[in-house]
């Protein structure tokens, strides 16, 4: 059975492991802005995790002119053909809730994949904010 | 007036038979590129009005029903072969040839031959080693041991009249063909042996067959006229001068591979060509000789004219079809031959202008016919431009297997002024130099290129003891790397790497070690290039290294270019010995860098010297002489 | 099928490609031209491998990987003397073409001859021309750029080198660039590339650019998806979902 990504907001008390473990095992060198979850304070002591929700009906899927971006069917993610991408970037400003990212410099978009369907933020989260079930 | 189906082509042509024959004499004005420069429209013109002043019964087209008695048909003819003396006016039955003929000379044409019945002397051509006149193409070295069968009509058939192919038995193969299976087409043209006229020499009748083979829902048939070899123009003499035949030969082809669309590829430079063969296609299309149900038959086909822009890979195949399809002119990999994925990615059939040329003679005549001519491997006839330092330049065709002796020094009538022969360059810019050891090969497919050079399409050009061959590799190398697509690595970057070196070398700043990475190179770019192009592009310096190395070595050792071309390393200097003081090389000096009065030796200003060459050029006496 | 990799036998599908087979079973074949979503030219000659086969007699040939289709029983060399010989040719040239392009440096060195034995043209050029840009420009249905001219001097450029028409500004011909020959200047407002000058949709939250006007009513025209998807960045779109999910949790 495929697992679903889940947050768990009332867990979460912003202390941003998620973000460090995500930007040092994705290769951003702990730069906590090309993490591929992010941490957003909505309230007093009031955290909301943020990363792509693998969309059934993608508009990432659907503006990409070379079929780079792949649904994984082991893990339900949809991953980065980086050797089919051509650079046009149109996916991250098609993504209506900004979880795609995308710099000219690096050539291809950054996104989450589930680390191959066992995340490390989840292994990192020491609160039990996220889950896969 | 149409012409339906067989019976109806035949009684045409027994009709026009009749109109020719009744022709008493015939007056063809050669209207090839180097007669037309020279003027031969207005000689045509002239000689029309002239005889008809002179109330001669005129005709300019063959008439079934003409009111004249005996008439004096005058026509343009496509070219004649011996551009060297143009305009040429051919006078049948009498075969008399008039060479240079200008306007002010019609006049004597007509009152003295047309009319009068008499030779005018001065018109004829003159032997230049015996200085005597000789009458006809029957007399005359340069025609003597040609053959002409891709060039049958090219000099004979009025060039822009169909009724005048016809007359001459046109459309008569295509007729007999359409009476075959397209399977006995094929058998026949796969056992004249025909290769390939454009240079690669793939055997015709196997291209055929293995379109027919191929899976496809739609076949082409596309003809090349895109030549653009430096010096060579057969390709273009047929077209303008006889196109017909080659819409006849692409039409039984269409028949024998199962097409019903055919391109004719022209580069935009020929603008006769393109003219001739459009007014060919419609006058078809008019006759029923093109389009639905040709001759009767259940052959539909249709040729458009499709114009190059004048790239010269545009000659590659691939590169070609690219061109017409509307794309960029570069070729592809031709690991699927295009005789299964070519134009439009559907099978195709490209082949030469002349090698279509061939394909009416050989229905007509037969296999046996063809294969009794030529060599083994190579049968059959083949067309060559001879030019360069050549007595007589010109268009030829021989049967294949003649010795390069026969043609250069037989039709070509040696070299310039007797000076001494150097080399002979065949294949075009990418064929190879075969030096004096090499005259007596026998000219054909595989003899050429087991001695490093290539058939190409068949220009020869020919070059005497001043022609420096690194000059000339570098000459070959320019164009080529000017002409490259530039699409592959090896071909843009190497070619250019190529001629950088060789330019070293005739600066005189070559080191002991280039020659090797030359040679180096050249063999890398041969194995590395994508199309024919790039593979064959290293032959002309490869060539020339490797039959001509001391010439090259002295350029490197001694910084000395033994044929004194190459500028920055010859000095010109008289020989006090035979200098006559004539002050001629004086006179041509641009510089003024010469000095001498009369019947004084002259000198040579080595600091005012431009080493043009100018002097050596119009010495008569030798006295000019390079290091 | 079958066929042999530097020794390997290795399945492979009718249609496919030396190379496709070679990816897949993660043999190295370097390249320079190819990309997995375009079109193979065969262009660079840096895939270069030799092909034999048991039924050829002894006759081999060195063809690129990328466009010749594979063959029951065919045997293949990835780093034969002459596919060294060739590639190493190849990567010569270039290095003199682009002396200052490290990429070609480090592939050089990796086919293990690096001697750049040809005059150098230092034009601050590091154009291959291996058209992966205009493959790509083509690919988004721009076709703003293309080839220009002919031999050495053939040139990437828009049409008659004044700034494109049809550029949107996308940046993927020099995402795709393998050199990094092809020059984009941002800041935060505009974008200048092939000389032609951009504006950004700026943030309708913080200003950030977002795309190119261009590259936005390119996007709604030719992919069906709302017009608004292109106002804002995605931190703000972020932002926004995030306090959104926080007010429909409580």
């Amino acid at each position: 059975m495929q697992k679903t990504f889940v947050v768990i907001p009332r867990n979460c008390t912003g202390c941003r492991t998620c973000e460090l473990a995500c930007s040092m095992i994705k290769g951003t060198e702990g730069v906590f802005a090309r993490s591929r979850i992010n941490i957003y304070k909505v309230g007093d002591e009031r955290y909301m995790q943020m990363t792509c929700l693998q969309c059934v009906e993608a508009a990432c899927v659907k503006v990409c002119p070379t079929e780079a971006l792949v649904r994984n069917e082991l893990t339900g993610a949809i991953e980065v053909d980086e050797e089919r991408c051509v650079g046009c970037g149109l996916c991250e400003p098609a993504c209506p809730f900004g979880h795609m990212h995308f710099e000219l410099n690096e050539g291809v978009p950054v996104k989450c994949d589930l680390c191959g369907g066992d995340p490390t933020c989840v292994k990192f989260c020491p609160h039990g904010a996220l889950e896969m079930k | 007036m149409g012409i339906a189906n067989r019976k109806e082509l035949e009684a045409r042509r027994k009709a026009l038979h009749k109109a020719n024959e009744n022709v008493k004499t015939h007056v063809r004005v050669c209207s090839g590129t180097g007669c037309a420069a020279l003027g031969a429209f207005e000689v045509y013109d002239a000689l029309v009005k002239e005889s008809k002043k002179a109330g001669l019964p005129v005709q300019v087209e063959l008439e079934p029903c003409g009111k004249e008695k005996d008439p004096l048909f005058v026509s343009l003819t496509g070219c004649q072969g011996f551009c060297q003396i143009g305009p040429l006016v051919h006078i049948l039955p009498d075969d008399i040839l008039y060479t240079g003929v200008k306007v002010s000379a019609v006049k004597d044409i007509v009152e003295k031959t047309l009319a009068g019945g008499q030779v005018v002397e001065k018109l004829l051509y003159k032997n230049p080693e015996d200085k005597k006149r000789l009458k006809g193409r029957a007399d005359i070295p340069f025609y003597k041991g040609q053959e002409l069968v891709a060039l049958e009509g090219c000099g004979s058939v009025a060039a822009d009249s169909l009724d005048s192919y016809v007359a001459s038995g046109g459309f008569s193969s295509l007729a007999k063909a359409l009476k075959m299976d397209p399977d006995q087409v094929i058998s026949e043209v796969e056992k004249s042996g025909l290769r390939g006229r454009g240079g690669g020499g793939f055997p015709t009748g196997r291209k055929w067959r293995s379109c027919v083979s191929a899976e496809g829902d739609e076949r082409f048939v596309i003809c090349n006229g895109d030549e653009g070899d430096p010096g060579a123009f057969m390709d273009c003499c047929i077209m303008e001068g006889d196109p017909y035949r080659v819409i006849e030969g692409m039409i039984i082809c269409a028949h024998a591979v199962g097409s019903s669309t055919g391109f004719i590829y022209v580069r935009h430079e020929y603008p006769r060509a393109v003219e001739r063969l459009s007014l060919a296609v419609k006058t078809c299309e008019e006759n029923g000789l093109l389009g639905k149900k040709i001759l009767g038959s259940d052959l539909d086909f249709d040729i458009s004219v499709a114009r190059g822009g004048g790239a010269f890979v545009c000659g590659e195949s691939t590169a070609l079809m690219r061109s017409i399809e509307g794309s960029v002119g570069e070729p592809r990999a031709k690991y699927v031959r295009s005789v299964q994925r070519g134009f439009r990615d559907k099978p195709t059939v490209l082949n030469n202008v002349e090698t279509f040329a061939c394909v009416p003679s050989i229905i007509n005549e037969g296999s046996d016919w063809f294969t009794s001519r030529g060599t083994e491997k190579s049968p059959g006839t083949k067309a060559f431009c001879l030019v360069g330092k050549v007595v007589n330049t010109g268009l030829i065709e021989v049967p294949m297997g003649t010795s390069l002796r026969d043609v250069v020094f037989g039709m070509g009538g040696g070299i310039i002024d007797g000076r001494p022969f150097k080399a002979v360059q065949t294949g075009g810019p990418s064929g190879g130099c075969l030096g004096e050891d090499h005259l007596d090969l026998p000219v054909d497919f595989d003899a050429l290129a087991k001695a490093g050079s290539m058939m190409g399409s068949g220009g020869m050009i020919v070059m005497d003891d001043r022609t420096c061959m690194v000059d000339v590799a570098k000459y070959f190398l320019k164009f080529l790397m000017e002409e490259s697509c530039g699409k592959c690595v090896p071909c843009r970057e190497g070619v250019y790497q190529l001629h950088a070196m060789l330019d070293k070398l005739s600066r005189g700043e070559g080191e002991p070690q280039d020659l090797e990475k030359i040679q180096r190179l050249g063999k890398e770019i041969q194995v590395s290039s994508l199309c024919g192009l790039g593979k064959s592009a290293p032959n002309p310096v490869l060539s020339t290294l490797k039959n001509f190395r001391e010439e090259y070595e002295a350029h490197v050792n001694d910084k000395r270019c033994p044929a004194g071309v190459c500028r920055d390393i010859t000095t010109f200097t008289i020989d006090p010995d035979k200098c006559t003081g004539c002050l001629v090389c004086k006179k041509a000096c641009p510089p003024d860098a010469i000095s001498g009065e009369k019947k004084q030796v002259h000198i040579i200003d080595q600091d005012k010297c431009t080493q043009c060459g100018a002097c050596r050029l119009v010495c008569k006496f030798d006295a000019v002489v390079t290091n | 099928m079958y066929i042999y990799i530097d020794g390997k036998k290795i399945s492979a599908k009718d249609g496919e490609s030396i190379l496709e087979v070679a990816n897949r079973n993660e043999i190295y074949i370097p390249t320079l031209c190819h990309h997995e979503a375009l079109d193979d030219v065969g262009a660079c000659r840096v895939c270069m491998v030799e092909i034999t086969h048991k039924d050829w007699g002894g006759w081999r040939n060195l063809v690129t990987a990328c466009l010749y289709p594979v063959e029951e029983g065919l045997v293949i060399s990835t780093s034969s003397e002459a596919v060294r010989r060739s590639r190493g040719t190849t990567l010569d040239l270039l290095m003199a073409r682009c002396p200052t392009s490290d990429v070609i440096r480090w592939m050089a060195e990796e086919n293990g001859e690096i001697s750049v034995r040809y005059e150098q043209i230092d034009d601050g050029s590091k154009c291959i021309m291996c058209s992966l840009c205009v493959r790509a420009c083509e690919r988004m249905g721009c076709n703003a750029i293309g080839t220009v001219g002919r031999g050495h001097d053939k040139k990437i450029a828009p049409p008659f080198f004044e700034n494109p028409e049809n550029c949107i500004g996308c940046g993927a011909c020099a995402a795709i660039c393998p050199t990094g020959h092809i020059e984009v200047n941002d800041t935060r407002t505009t974008r200048e590339i092939w000389d032609k000058k951009f504006n950004f949709v700026a943030c309708e939250g913080c200003g950030e650019p977002v795309l190119t006007e261009e590259y936005r009513d390119y996007a709604i025209a030719n992919r069906d998806l709302p017009a608004d998807y292109y106002t804002t960045c995605s931190a703000c779109k972020k932002k926004k979902l995030a306090s959104h999910f926080d007010k429909v949790g409580s």
